[in-house]
């Protein structure tokens, strides 16, 4: 075979590459790109109602130029939500990984026991979607069906309540912190696992201590893993609405606007506004991946760029 | 916690461990299968109390509300909230029966709708994410590098931000409210593309490919009968991200369905706990509802669980 | 898990893949169709609605007219519905030819076009079965009519009377009196509430401000005016803020484990509901049966017969319905006739809307309440007294507002707090018409 035909066969084949990307590139557009644009279109206009607006003919629309943004951005509700849900990140994501990294280091160590039934457990919530553990959670948290407030009673002392407002953010966070811990763990785990043995040997010949080894040798090993799971835990935060809206109908803590998410939804079918809905969508989605890539910008995006060939 | 179309969901620390893996290896250089060496070094294999009491401590919070679930779900409504919380009772099985009874078994459908969403979505979602990945890692063609970038971009923007106005864009082409509604966008999985390429170009020798191409096999037949079984303990992981990425994810399908036989279980379990001032809640169908729904998937997990571990670290093979 | 490889090389043969996978997925997707699949005569109507048992309500009819089948498909109460039923109508597909939809909805529903006005295709008896202030409540403006009444929720007071007699107190007929009440009640137990203000509940506000004499919304010619802070609205909001405040009455949410909890131990020990309660103090708390009371709403001035409504709802036909008439021939057949109200009262346990069907089916006192046999005699003396009411275009926005102003003020806690509630509701509800291009009165 001559090497002009090698390279006719190379250029021929490698036009399969468009065959082998186009249902994914079809799915990107479609939904994802396309939204996007979709949205962009929305969130410039709005409706207006005529008279009474009662029945067919009651409404028209119009372009709204940046009204919709500036409205959006302007909501002091819009910007508390914002607010909670990074404050709601910054309990979760350090919480949720700290515990995870205890947890993946203490089943790495060999020193605890009963290692594979804690490993097997602490994953176990990671089968449950946050619609049911909310749920769960729900009945543990109120005080009229929870056991801990009744064994507080029962032994003559009281729990704070934690749907109360001051603390109805912890409550939220802990059922993430709940949901995500042991999937983090096995991830982690997974990538301690696969550490080279002989650099805890030399470790050891050093004179280094467990702790210190865990801390010197075995967690800058397994930074990517953390870096990742760090990522994705944040976009996870950004975007959390189910637990809030599962526990919202159990206490005057949280409003129907406590997430970005929530304030969206209630824009878009209870106000029935999909402008502003559109707007707000557009902004959140801005955010997320600003806040995402500043991260992984922030820690030199290792993660990712080390596969590019 | 809630909803992402990417990876994984909650804390959706997505599978991470994967490209690290890989690029460890690729700088360790030396394919690392667990420990070969004594791990932890020579002193380390003395026990700790304090360690094994800590993570008995978080298996117990974990273990806490699905304990709690199962006490539950065996007490009447009465009992429900008059006898103590982790008290057992003996009516499980009448409140299975109701459960299964309520309006002519629409739980039962309510638990296929969801295997199908899921399952139907996370493989064909798979099927996509691998092809691609396939595509990326194995032929170069103009515009490669703009499209990984541009599914890099898509890792990090969870298409279920976009939940509202892709409702809305369904809504217009009249596929609002339809099986559709939940299984197309469920298809999309930019980390799965992402992994799946990483997946792609570590197992599969190019050279090999090659061979088949002058023995004159076509490049469909390459790829379905060469390159996706080198690949499958990866896909495995894809699907298994997937699938819980859509069992988890609430507010697509509840924004997009209205109306109840389409539902999930999680769209449907919910719905019952809001049932409206006028008549009362129904605690105890929605109890064990939660019970049956997540018993079998923990098992799943559980005779699964190999899968996320095993393939992580059996990837680091090629840097 | 790709076990369906093509088979042969080629181009096309991804295509069919894609397709195969479709095809594979079509199949599944053939189950959708539960709608208003028309057989060959078989006209078959889609029914969305919440009500409890509604299926055997409308098994009967199925099985007296094998031409006209409904099928019920059940939904979230309330608020939801409206937001599905919107959802629904703007997907263009998946609206259903009925929707069960409460009385403060159908402004709303009417606004975004989705019911449809069925006044051509009504009989002319169904008016004359309902009272003035409830039809007038489907008609909204000039003679179009949007929906047909189902049931009403007259507002009455629930108490627990061996709760009552073993701490010596008398029923509370006027507010002042319901006040000494929960404060006697609390003092001697101090476990014990008489009620709780329930900040995810603003249909019982509402219902309550109705009696006071506020309608949040009223017509001025052909303008909307907004008048949620007005004077009886306040003095409802001082009332129970000034309660919450004292601490003689809870501050919890209803309809929550915690408060189904508190009713079936006992610890509250009232409830101001409506005409429907005893289907959910059944159902919650099934435990109290027979110690439960019920007597007409404490009046603000004594010897008054006034009350409001919470909830109650009609059945009204969606816009995009291709069976109006035979759609319009159901809902008059379950609200209006003497087998359909009926089924209703029996099967469904609501409190019917038509007047003389009420008197006729409602003859025994519901289980829950076998030991108090004028129950629905009082209950529909209780419902002469409700006083008029519009709802306006933007109900939903205003609940929704109301759950997180008195989320806040029953976080707070003081009477003040309640009543600047009112003015955070007035507020954005104006802002929400205003925003959306309405010219206000």
């Amino acid at each position: 075979m001559s090497s002009t035909n090698a390279s006719t066969l190379r250029r021929r084949t490698d036009r399969f590459g468009y065959v082998f990307v186009a249902p994914a590139a079809v799915c990107f557009l479609a939904f994802l790109a396309i939204p996007i644009l979709y949205a962009l279109y929305v969130s410039v206009r709005r409706e207006q109602v005529v008279g009474l607006g009662l029945g067919e003919g009651g409404r028209h629309q119009e372009w709204a130029g940046l009204r919709n943004y500036a409205q959006v951005l302007a909501d002091p509700e819009f910007l508390g939500s914002a607010g909670r849900v990074l404050l709601y990140g910054l309990v979760l994501v350090p919480v949720m990984l700290g515990l995870a990294l205890l947890f993946a280091l203490l089943l790495d160590s060999k020193r605890a026991r009963l290692r594979r039934i804690a490993r097997i457990t602490i994953f176990l919530p990671y089968a449950v979607p946050a619609v049911i553990s909310s749920l769960l959670w729900g009945f543990l948290y109120l005080p009229g069906t929870s056991p801990f407030h009744f064994v507080a009673d029962a032994l003559g002392g009281s729990l704070p309540d934690v749907l109360s407002p001051q603390l109805v953010l912890l409550a939220i966070a802990n059922i993430g912190i709940w949901g995500g811990t042991g999937f983090n763990m096995v991830v982690l785990y997974t990538s301690l696992r696969s550490v080279p043995g002989e650099l805890y040997e030399a470790a050891t010949l050093d004179g280094c201590s467990e702790l210190q080894i865990a801390l010197r040798v075995k967690v800058p090993m397994i930074l990517p893993s953390l870096i990742m799971t760090c990522v994705f835990s944040i976009i996870a935060t950004l975007q959390v609405f189910a637990e809030p809206m599962l526990l919202r109908p159990l206490t005057s803590s949280i409003s129907t606007t406590w997430s970005p998410l929530m304030l969206i939804y209630k824009d878009a079918f209870t106000e029935n506004d999909i402008y502003s809905a559109s707007a707000g969508s557009v902004l959140v989605a801005l955010a997320t991946f600003v806040i995402s890539f500043g991260f992984l910008r922030l820690v030199r995006g290792q993660a990712f760029a080390q596969e590019e060939r | 916690m809630s909803t992402s179309a990417i990876p994984a969901t909650g804390p959706s620390a997505g599978t991470t461990a994967r490209p690290a893996a890989t690029a460890r290896s690729s700088r360790g250089g030396r394919p690392v299968d667990g420990r070969s060496a004594p791990s932890g070094g020579v002193g380390a294999e003395r026990p700790s109390i304090l360690a094994t009491a800590v993570l008995l401590l978080g298996a117990l919070y974990c273990l806490l509300p699905v304990v709690w679930v199962l006490v539950a779900a065996s007490k009447s409504p009465d009992e429900l909230f008059s006898t103590f919380t982790l008290a057992p009772s003996t009516h499980l099985i009448e409140n299975l029966r109701d459960l299964f009874a309520y309006r002519d078994g629409l739980f039962v459908r309510w638990a296929g709708n969801t295997v199908l969403y899921a399952v139907g979505g996370a493989l064909v979602s798979t099927v996509v994410s691998a092809a691609a990945g396939y595509g990326l890692a194995l032929f170069d063609f103009r515009g490669k590098k703009l499209f990984f970038n541009v599914i890099l971009a898509g890792v990090l923007l969870p298409a279920v931000i976009l939940a509202v106005p892709q409702y809305l864009l369904f809504a217009e082409v009249g596929l609002a409210n339809t099986y559709w509604a939940v299984l197309l966008p469920s298809i999309l999985n930019p980390y799965g593309i992402y992994l799946a390429r990483i997946y792609a170009g570590a197992s599969i020798p190019r050279e090999m490919i090659e061979a088949a191409r002058t023995d004159g096999a076509g490049e469909l037949r390459i790829f379905a009968r060469f390159a996706v079984p080198m690949m499958m303990p990866g896909l495995v992981t894809v699907f298994l991200f997937q699938f819980v990425g859509v069992w988890n994810n609430y507010m697509l399908p509840y924004i997009m369905l209205g109306d109840d036989s389409l539902f999930p279980i999680t769209v449907g379990l919910s719905t019952l706990m809001n049932q409206g001032a006028s008549q009362p809640a129904m605690y105890t169908t929605v109890v064990t509802g939660a019970l049956v729904s997540i018993l079998p998937l923990i098992a799943l997990f559980l005779l699964l669980q190999r899968y996320w571990q095993s393939d992580l670290t059996g990837g680091a093979v090629k840097g | 898990m790709p076990s369906a490889p093509p088979r042969r090389p080629g181009r096309q043969l991804s295509r069919r893949t894609v397709l195969a996978a479709g095809a594979a997925l079509a199949g599944t997707a053939g189950l959708a169709s539960c709608g208003t699949s028309s057989g060959s005569d078989v006209i078959r109507l889609t029914f969305w609605t919440w009500a409890p048992g509604i299926e055997d309500v409308v098994a009967l009819w199925n099985a007296q007219n094998p031409d006209v089948q409904v099928d019920v498909s059940r939904q979230d109460a309330g608020d939801a519905a409206v937001t599905k039923l919107l959802t629904a109508v703007r997907a263009g597909n998946g609206a259903p030819d009925l929707v069960q939809a409460e009385y403060q909805a159908i402004t709303s529903l009417v606004s975004a076009n989705a019911v449809a006005d069925i006044s051509a295709d009504l009989a002319p008896s169904t008016a004359g079965h309902f009272a003035e202030g409830i039809w007038s409540s489907v008609q909204l403006q000039g003679d179009s009519v949007y929906a047909i009444p189902q049931d009403t929720g007259p507002l009455q007071f629930y108490y627990r009377a061996d709760i009552f007699e073993q701490h010596g107190l008398g029923v509370p007929t006027t507010w002042d009196e319901y006040a000494e009440t929960a404060r006697a009640l609390h003092s001697a137990d101090p476990s014990l509430y008489l009620g709780t203000f329930s900040s995810t509940d603003p249909g019982l506000f509402m219902g309550l401000a109705q009696q006071a004499g506020a309608s949040w919304w009223q017509i001025a010619g052909d303008r909307w005016k907004v008048d949620v802070d007005s004077e009886p609205a306040r003095r409802v909001a001082e009332f129970w803020g000034g309660l919450v405040e004292e601490g003689v009455i809870a501050r919890d949410p209803m309809y929550t484990p915690q408060w189904n909890a508190a009713l079936n131990n006992g610890t509250q020990a009232g409830w101001v509901s409506a005409a429907w309660a005893p289907g959910v103090l059944a159902g919650n708390a099934g435990s109290t049966a027979g110690s439960w009371r019920m007597a007409t709403l404490p009046q603000w001035e004594a010897g008054e017969t006034a009350t409001g409504n919470w909830g109650g709802s009609t059945t009204a036909v969606t816009v995009g319905s291709p069976h109006r008439a035979q759609a319009v021939r159901f809902a008059e057949w379950m609200n209006t006739s003497a087998d359909g109200v009926r089924a209703l009262v029996e099967k469904s346990g609501v409190f019917p809307a038509d007047q003389a069907g009420a008197a006729e089916a409602l003859s025994a006192p519901p289980e829950f309440f076998a030991d108090q046999p004028d129950f629905y005699e009082l209950s529909t003396s209780n419902a002469e007294g409700v006083r008029p009411l519009t709802f306006g275009p933007n109900v939903n926005v205003a609940y929704s507002i109301f759950n997180d102003a008195f989320g806040t003020a029953t976080q707070r806690s003081t009477a003040a707090a309640f009543v600047d509630a009112l003015a955070t509701i007035q507020a954005g509800t104006v802002a929400d018409l205003e925003n959306q291009g309405y010219d206000l009165a």
